[in-house]
């Protein structure tokens, strides 16, 4: 696998920061790709936590419930944790676990009664840019009238998408039921034939994922070891070929094409707790760090938590912030307004000083060195197409595999020229896909 | 921290935040480092008027780059060190007997005609100092072939001339007193050894990538092995051309300049060992003992089509 490798030092810290969760939470109505979700609350409406706030009409979006026991106080605008402008639903009050409902046994329910628990928990797919996760798991029986390819391997993602973030690996070395009850029940839901979970290499094995993996007496699990410090290893295309070999048809295709569903294990955890609870998910884990802030670490905020108010649960900053990130510094989205809410989406928050970022300002013209073709993962020519987009030739781009790219940003990463190659990707898409429609 | 945290002045840009380390600036750098022990050899050989030619090079060809960015009212770039690096490699593939004025010109004239014509760093086809090499060869043939031997400044053949005049003069020539340096020819190309670890340098920082070196080094050794094999007497062994001349000089620091070369791995081991194959048929057969710089020059030329070696773009199975 092409791509690049990231020192020790980058690896997050995977352990536990406990903090006081705020009394007000932005719960943006669109957190992923796709369609948003309609409010099912007015302001003045007083609100439990874990109650319905907004429904999801096609699985092409998911449902909110509010993490606050409290008062819905307005709907607003905001922008996402991806930055998307979007309306919201502001809640105050205090965040309660919500309360248990009866559950029944999750190994007695049907697939059935698994894809209506799994629409109703509202989890998203892998990758810094996700999709509701029904909508690449479902097997044909469960996807309705939609016709679908039947899928054969559910992969299991215990990497994160890029090396800095953490959760995924934190939650793949916790003892819990949750995640194995997870599995099983995504495993009936995607009809898949077989499990294999990716983990990281330069851990060791996680114990609770290796009596998974004894527990299976058919022995349809399997383990893949990964190195974590390499990428975009975790990223959902790149992992796919890591972890199974199998190419995914870019730049449209989709992870069904190759008969794989892929899923992250937070994800995995987070279907596996709503089914022993019966009450959804309003909690989402972060991997936070960066030389602004004070810690590093993984924390549990409730979903809409503002990255201000994060930050002063936190201690707030010990230096000056340059860059406010929502995602790890690789993939994440720089944000210049700390009231945006942090989403199911969002995965970290990485608060970066002016020495640990790197200042593009001018960039020099390509020096044709080849060292973004020595990694990019999608075995582009980034530099050749970084010229094309900087000189607005954005077809002759799109005829050498603009679509191609999955904008991990290892191009820019390596570049001694300093290009901005991934922004000018971007550009080039968004002028074309304008001139489309 | 001084005062509370500043919240109104965050930067924002599109991902990745974060980079590595390696500037343009730093290869440069590097570059001239990697050139340090085969200048200091060419000094320590040639005397301190080898060290003169050095720096009047690398004087000329930073001054000929700021004056065209001054009278063009372009950006000054020559603190990519990028000029510095032209005007060394320039002086280096000269011979210790040139004159000042000769240097001056091949050093504007790889400035001049080989970068900024083109519009500077990273736009020019052809390696710039080898196009001073061949405008300097093509106007003053006498001046060119003018080399001396170390330290007594007796004018002599390089080991390569006196194989053109007599194939069986090769046997005369001592290979590692060759490898050494005990040899005429540009001031900067008759130490092998102090190439190779200037190359060897480049290779470890990650400066230059494998590629192109090893591709070019077995082109040539594979043809020379060859060659010896068929008639021992009439064809030098493969030490001979590695040490003798440019080769190791152009597999290491010339055909893998990046501007030049192409980008994808295919192409440049292609391109390498084509290069190294041309090399050789220059030497057999060409007019010119040493047919390194021709060679390099040529494949320059074929770059654009050596990229179309490019990967298969992930997931496409038909070709772009």
């Amino acid at each position: 696998m092409r791509g690049i490798t990231l020192k020790k030092k980058n690896a997050p810290v995977l352990e536990r920061i406990e903090i006081t969760p705020p009394g007000t939470v932005v719960l943006p109505l669109i957190q992923h790709l796709g369609e948003p979700a309609e409010p099912t609350v007015k302001p003045g409406d007083k609100v439990k936590s874990g109650q319905l706030i907004a429904a999801a009409p096609t699985d092409r979006s998911v449902p909110l419930y509010s993490p606050l026991t409290g008062t819905v106080s307005a709907l607003t605008t905001t922008f996402s944790s991806r930055g998307q402008e979007t309306e919201a639903v502001v809640i105050e009050g205090t965040h309660t676990i919500p309360s248990k409902k009866t559950s029944a046994d999750p190994g007695s329910l049907s697939p059935a009664q698994l894809t209506t628990a799994l629409r109703e928990a509202g989890l998203l797919g892998p990758g810094p840019f996700p999709s509701p996760l029904i909508r690449d798991l479902l097997a044909p029986e469960q996807a309705g009238s939609r016709p679908v390819k039947r899928i054969d391997t559910l992969l299991v993602s215990a990497l994160d998408p890029e090396p800095s973030l953490g959760v995924n690996r934190y939650l793949a070395g916790i003892e819990s039921e949750a995640l194995g009850v997870g599995i099983a029940s995504l495993k009936a839901v995607s009809g898949a034939e077989q499990v294999v979970i990716a983990t990281d290499k330069n851990l060791p094995l996680p114990e609770p994922l290796r009596a998974i993996v004894a527990a299976d007496e058919e022995e349809t699990t399997r383990i893949v070891r990964l190195n974590g410090r390499r990428y975009p290893t975790g990223l959902p295309i790149p992992l796919i070929k890591a972890a199974l070999v199998r190419e995914v048809p870019l730049p449209y295709g989709r992870p069904r094409d190759v008969g794989v569903a892929l899923c992250t294990v937070s994800a995995a955890v987070s279907l596996g707790e709503t089914l022993l609870t019966g009450a959804p998910p309003v909690t989402t884990l972060l991997t936070v760090g960066g030389g602004a802030l004070g810690k590093a670490g993984i924390v549990e905020v409730p979903l809409g938590t503002t990255i201000e108010d994060l930050v002063s649960a936190l201690g707030g900053f010990v230096r000056q912030p340059a860059k406010l990130i929502v995602g790890g510094p690789l993939t994440g989205f720089a944000h210049y307004d700390p009231s945006v809410p942090l989403g199911k989406d969002a995965g970290g928050l990485f608060a970066l000083t002016e020495q640990e970022i790197t200042v593009v300002g001018s960039y020099r013209e390509c020096i044709n060195c080849g060292r973004c073709v020595a990694v990019c993962p999608v075995n582009l020519v980034p530099g050749m197409l970084s010229m094309y987009c900087a000189k607005d030739r954005f077809e002759e781009a799109a005829a050498r595999g603009l679509f191609t790219c999955i904008e991990c940003g290892c191009c820019d990463y390596v570049c001694p020229s300093r290009r901005p190659l991934v922004h000018l990707f971007r550009h080039a898409k968004h002028q074309l896909m304008e001139k489309e429609q | 921290m001084t005062g509370p945290p500043d919240t109104t002045r965050l930067i924002v840009s599109m991902s990745p935040h974060v980079r590595g380390t390696l500037t343009v600036e730093r290869m440069m750098g590097g570059m001239l480092l990697a050139l340090v022990p085969a200048a200091g050899v060419g000094v320590y050989l040639f005397g301190l008027s080898a060290l003169l030619s050095l720096l009047l090079a690398m004087a000329t060809a930073v001054a000929v780059e700021a004056a065209i960015e001054i009278l063009t009212k372009r950006e000054l770039t020559v603190g990519d060190l990028h000029a510095l690096v032209i005007g060394l490699l320039t002086a280096l593939i000269l011979p210790p007997t040139a004159a000042w004025w000769l240097i001056m010109t091949g050093a504007a004239t790889a400035v001049i005609l080989g970068k900024m014509l083109f519009g500077g760093l990273g736009a020019y086809p052809f390696n710039p100092p080898l196009v001073a090499w061949v405008v300097l060869k093509l106007s003053w043939p006498e001046r060119m072939n003018s080399f001396v031997a170390p330290f007594t400044g007796e004018r002599v053949l390089t080991p390569l001339m006196a194989f053109k005049e007599d194939p069986a003069l090769f046997y005369s020539y001592d290979l590692w007193d060759l490898f050494l340096g005990k040899q005429a020819g540009g001031i900067g190309m008759v130490c092998g050894l102090a190439i190779v670890i200037g190359g060897l340098y480049l290779l470890v920082r990650g400066i230059i990538r494998w590629h192109i070196p090893v591709a070019f080094l077995l082109g040539v050794g594979l043809f020379a092995w060859i060659m010896h094999t068929i008639n021992v007497d009439l064809y030098p062994p493969v030490g001979f051309h590695l040490a003798g001349g440019g080769v190791l000089l152009g597999a290491l620091f010339l055909a893998p300049e990046p501007v030049t070369s192409p980008v994808t791995p295919k192409g440049m081991l292609a391109f390498g060992l084509l290069a190294g194959i041309l090399t050789m048929i220059l030497r057999m057969w060409g007019s010119d003992p040493d047919g390194t710089f021709y060679a390099i020059l040529v494949m320059n030329a074929a770059t654009p089509l050596f990229n179309y070696l490019a990967p298969r773009a992930y997931g496409r199975w038909e070709r772009a």
